[in-house]
């Protein structure tokens, strides 16, 4: 324990070491410092990341031996053979190290429980989290943006009321409940779709049937997905819109004798995009994190759910390893939506 | 644009889908049941695969794929009695150090190649020499001296201490040297490869994680074919969904029940929900002696419990037919001992012996031996006058815990104890309670039908070494001699009623010195498919489980499909209701663009 401690702070002096080698380069132009400022500050937060990960998973107690040993006496001997295969038998700093570099070389080590490299487990997940996530998010933003905008510019009408009603409601609706009463009455009552699974293992192992099963696998947990979070784009778009429905510029292009639709899509619609950029690519950022609720209720064989598992485990090397993947996925996204700001928003450049 | 005119067009829009969708799904069963000629078994599962190496195994997942993929030479009967597997007879030396067994003729893998004696002798070879496997199985292995065969038929088995119950009991699965000679490591965890080659009634041939696992009936399996073409164990994680599956058809067993759900599913037509005896005590542990092996003290008990009376007022304070009916609904039977009902011929009932309910005899045993009360009504050590003031711990994650743990601190506040529930989180608590830093906390296993093991964890030989509590292999520190010596002694016996004789006497030792409150023995609640299901061996026999079966897969093997339609794959309508569904949205999108540019300008 006292190990753990040290290296901690090891750790955290290095961190901002890191963040101060920052000003020390010179760069002229204002894309180039901007753009370096973001992306030190982007390998910063990875860089905390990347520590705190090894450190986070560690605060869960109990022995992992517990675990595989579960309904089963053991010998102290086969106890501590299953230490040394799991690596356990290492000193802390050992393991740190050996964490540290094993990640930045990609070799991310092995699952407890699964007794397999993570890199593999992560890499097989990965396809179901992504079809899952982003069939989901590319239709809720979608229909997010497209009630939103309409809400948005038609404020205060039935439509308006209805949809903002509709989607706060699912949004605060419980994923977990949902998916529940999605399955029951889609999947139990109605049979028109399987309960659970990403396919069956029955489906003939071509590409086209297994594409076809998936599809039909997909539909629920999509549903379920897309229903809890289009309310969040709805919102931030109506919201984005009803910010620029007063300004003068709208009253110009009106004046110009621009259709109503016109002067909302090509004036209004672009001015109000701004802050739901960021918003897309926190989104894209979250397509690899997946849903980890709905991924659960339907048993769907990506990262959230493994992740789910891995807590339950613990699976260490499997949470740090997912916790390290889901926090970059969103630091990188955000940074690309930094370095796109730069571009889209005149503002920023003239701040530099 | 007029909302109005958008809402209409959006609700016509979905109507037509969910028509065309709803006119298809009728049309769906008669589509579907021309797909598939397999039967599958498919059964519910949520845990993950360690490692398909027998050798190795740590999962009940595993265990289960292991039984069915290899075959033991002697299998645990439906009701655990040993009874012939590979091996068609064996003979104990007089010595109790020789074995030898008569390997069963015309027997093959699954690849076609015979069985013999020389696998028989590989595979404990392998239990012998091959160091990481035999470190894995030390408590076996470790007894374990030669392992050869003379001829085809016959193996022989030397031993370094007569043990007939482990090598009847112990589950060595028999492995094929002609394919497992050419592992490079036989004891890594991914040494054997899909399909494995066994010799058992299925054999896994596809595994994908977090999906399913297949297992293919072996059609040349010495004990007829089994009734399934394939065992499929399919991934739930949420057991909600996995009973939302069995009434919708796409699961056939689903296991690890609570009462609500199995109130749900009684009476559902093509449902049968079995409610059979467990295997697993639940359990209150009492931190009464916590000291290494060479005396030292460790942890922080309360010094009055180490006091036989204290405990046995605070067992007598405890209605656990009321936990019963409570907490499991009814779904359990009360506990007297380490060894469940359900292994009858181990259990120890307790007869005359049982104490009774009753706080008032409870009190007057605690009154007697001087623990006064305060003035607070808490009752105090005499000499020292330290109140009796328990920490009682919990694992967080049990619902059924906690309800007990709150009818438990009542009954023994009558009693003038004070009690400090705490619901700690399952890592801690273990690291916790063998730190010795507790004073009660919750314990429960699953008893497997050899009771050497649970019992071996309450010997003096298994109390720690050390105090910083990594060693783990003593339950609760408990220690006599007594017990000790009956242990050693049952586990030479051969003459299965006086091993039965000194079990019994080992519990009754237990019960009297209270280490340990035995709570309940909590049934399995189970479901299945039984339009689709026929003929299931349950263990034991007469009232017993499917899943959590031990020694054989009886209920998988002796699975009959009864007539009922098949269903799996992709239905045919799906494919027709994808094509429409494209149409109909395609064709609202042109109808909607049109409309718009017709009547951009009539809304200005």
């Amino acid at each position: 324990m006292t190990d753990g401690s040290s290296t901690a702070d090891g750790a955290s002096t290095e961190a901002p070491s890191a963040g101060r080698s920052r000003p020390g380069g010179r760069v002229s132009s204002g894309f180039g410092r901007y753009l370096f400022k973001h992306v030190g500050g982007a390998a910063v937060s990875l860089l905390l990341v990347l520590f705190s990960s090894f450190f986070i998973f560690r605060l869960i107690a109990g022995d992992p031996i517990d675990q595989l040993t579960r309904e089963r006496p053991v010998s102290p001997e086969e106890r501590a053979a299953m230490r040394a295969e799991l690596g356990l038998d290492q000193p802390m700093w050992q393991q740190f190290w050996d964490y540290i570099t094993g990640t930045l070389t990609m070799d991310l080590g092995e699952s407890f429980q699964y007794r397999r490299p993570i890199f593999d487990l992560i890499v097989e997940r990965l396809p179901a989290t992504l079809i899952l996530s982003g069939t989901g998010m590319v239709l809720a933003v979608v229909l997010g943006f497209w009630i939103g905008t309409r809400a948005g510019w038609k404020q205060g009408t039935r439509f308006d009321k209805g949809h903002v009603a509709t989607g706060l409601l699912l949004y605060s609706a419980p994923t977990f409940w949902l998916g529940m009463i999605i399955i029951l009455v889609f999947a139990r009552y109605l049979g028109l779709f399987p309960v659970n699974g990403m396919r069956s293992p029955s489906t003939p192992p071509d590409f086209w049937s297994q594409a076809a099963d998936i599809g039909y696998h997909l539909v629920l947990p999509v549903l379920t997905y897309t229903a809890v979070v289009y309310a969040g784009y709805l919102m931030i778009m109506r919201s984005s819109l009803l910010d620029e429905i007063g300004s003068d510029y709208l009253t110009t292009a009106r004046a110009k004798g621009l259709r109503d639709d016109e002067v909302r899509r090509k004036h209004a619609v672009p001015n109000a995009l701004l802050p739901t950029v960021t918003l897309v690519f926190l989104a894209l950022g979250g397509v690899v994190n997946g849903s980890i609720v709905t991924e659960t209720v339907f048993s769907w064989p990506g990262l959230g759910s493994l992740f789910v598992q891995s807590i339950f485990y613990p699976d260490r090397p499997v949470l740090q390893a997912l916790f390290v993947l889901f926090s970059s996925s969103t630091i990188l996204a955000v940074l690309g939506a930094e370095i796109l700001y730069w571009f889209i928003d005149p503002r920023i450049r003239r701040s530099g | 644009m007029n909302p109005h005119a958008l809402m209409r067009r959006c609700l016509s829009a979905a109507a037509a889908l969910l028509l065309s969708a709803g006119a298809l799904a009728v049309a769906a069963p008669s589509a579907a049941a021309q797909e598939n000629d397999t039967d599958s078994l498919l059964i519910a599962t949520d845990q993950e695969v360690d490692t398909f190496n027998p050798f190795k195994r740590r999962f009940v997942i595993t265990y289960n794929t292991s039984l069915m993929t290899y075959e033991t030479l002697v299998r645990m009967g439906a009701d655990y009695e040993p009874e012939p597997g590979l091996a068609t007879e064996w003979e104990e030396s007089e010595d109790g150090l020789t074995w030898t067994f008569t390997i069963r003729e015309g027997v093959e893998w699954s690849d076609g190649e015979p069985l013999t004696a020389q696998d028989v002798a590989y595979t404990y070879g392998l239990l012998i020499e091959n160091q990481a496997i035999r470190d894995w199985n030390i408590d076996f292995a470790g007894n374990l001296v030669s392992a050869e065969a003379p001829d085809d038929t016959t193996f022989v088995l030397t031993l370094a201490q007569p043990s007939p119950w482990d090598v009847l009991t112990r589950e060595v699965f028999v492995v094929p040297e002609h394919v497992w000679s050419t592992y490079p490591d036989p004891s890594a965890d991914d040494a054997n490869q899909l399909p494995l080659v066994g010799s058992g009634p299925f054999q896994v041939t596809e595994y994908e994680t977090g999906e399913f696992i297949t297992l293919e009936a072996n059609e040349g399996y010495w004990d007829g074919a089994p009734g399934f073409d394939e065992v499929v164990f399919d991934y739930y994680e949420e057991s909600d969904a996995a009973v939302a599956a069995l009434e919708a058809g796409e699961v056939d067993i689903v296991s690890g029940l609570n009462p609500a759900q199995i109130g749900a599913l009684e009476g559902q037509d093509g449902i049968t929900v079995n409610n059979a005896q467990g295997r697993r005590y639940v359990s209150l542990t009492i931190n009464y002696n916590s000291v290494t092996k060479d005396g030292t003290e460790f942890g922080d008990g309360h010094p009055a419990l180490k006091d036989p009376i204290v405990r046995q007022a605070m067992h007598m304070a405890i209605d656990k037919q009321e936990l019963v009916d409570t907490v499991l609904d009814g779904n359990g039977q009360p506990a007297t001992s380490i060894i469940p009902e359900i292994f009858e011929q181990y259990h120890w009932d307790g007869g005359d012996a049982v104490l009774d309910f009753d706080i008032e005899a409870a009190n007057a045993l605690l009154d007697e031996a001087g623990y006064v009360r305060g003035d607070d009504g808490i009752r105090t050590m005499p000499g020292t006058g330290e109140p009796l003031s328990f920490r009682f711990y919990q694992h967080a994650d049990s619902t059924d815990y906690a309800t007990i743990a709150q009818f438990v601190s009542e009954w023994w506040a009558e009693l003038g104890l004070e009690i400090t529930p705490e619901a700690i989180e399952q890592g801690t608590l273990n690291d916790l309670a063998y730190l010795g830093e507790f004073d009660i906390a919750f314990s429960g296993w699953g008893v497997g039908p050899n009771p050497t093991e649970q019992l071996g964890m309450h010997t003096c030989a298994v109390l720690p070494t050390l105090t910083d509590g990594t060693e783990r292999s003593s339950e609760n520190n408990y220690c006599n001699a007594e017990f000790d010596a009956l242990h050693e002694q049952q586990k030479v016996e051969s003459d299965p009623e006086a091993r039965a004789e000194l079990v019994r006497e080992q519990q009754r030792l237990m019960y009297e010195d209270t280490p340990v409150i035995y709570l309940y023995y909590q049934n399995v609640l189970e479901a299945y498919n039984s339009d689709k299901i026929t003929g299931m061996t349950m263990q034991p026999s007469e009232g017993g489980m499917i899943t959590g079966q031990q020694g054989y897969a009886w209920a998988y093997v002796t699975a009959q499909p009864a007539d009922a339609e098949d269903e799996g794959g992709t239905p045919m309508w799906v494919w027709i209701a994808v094509a429409a569904a494209v149409v109909v949205v395609a064709a609202g999108a042109i109808v909607f663009v049109l409309q718009r540019r017709k009547t951009a300008d009539e809304r200005e």
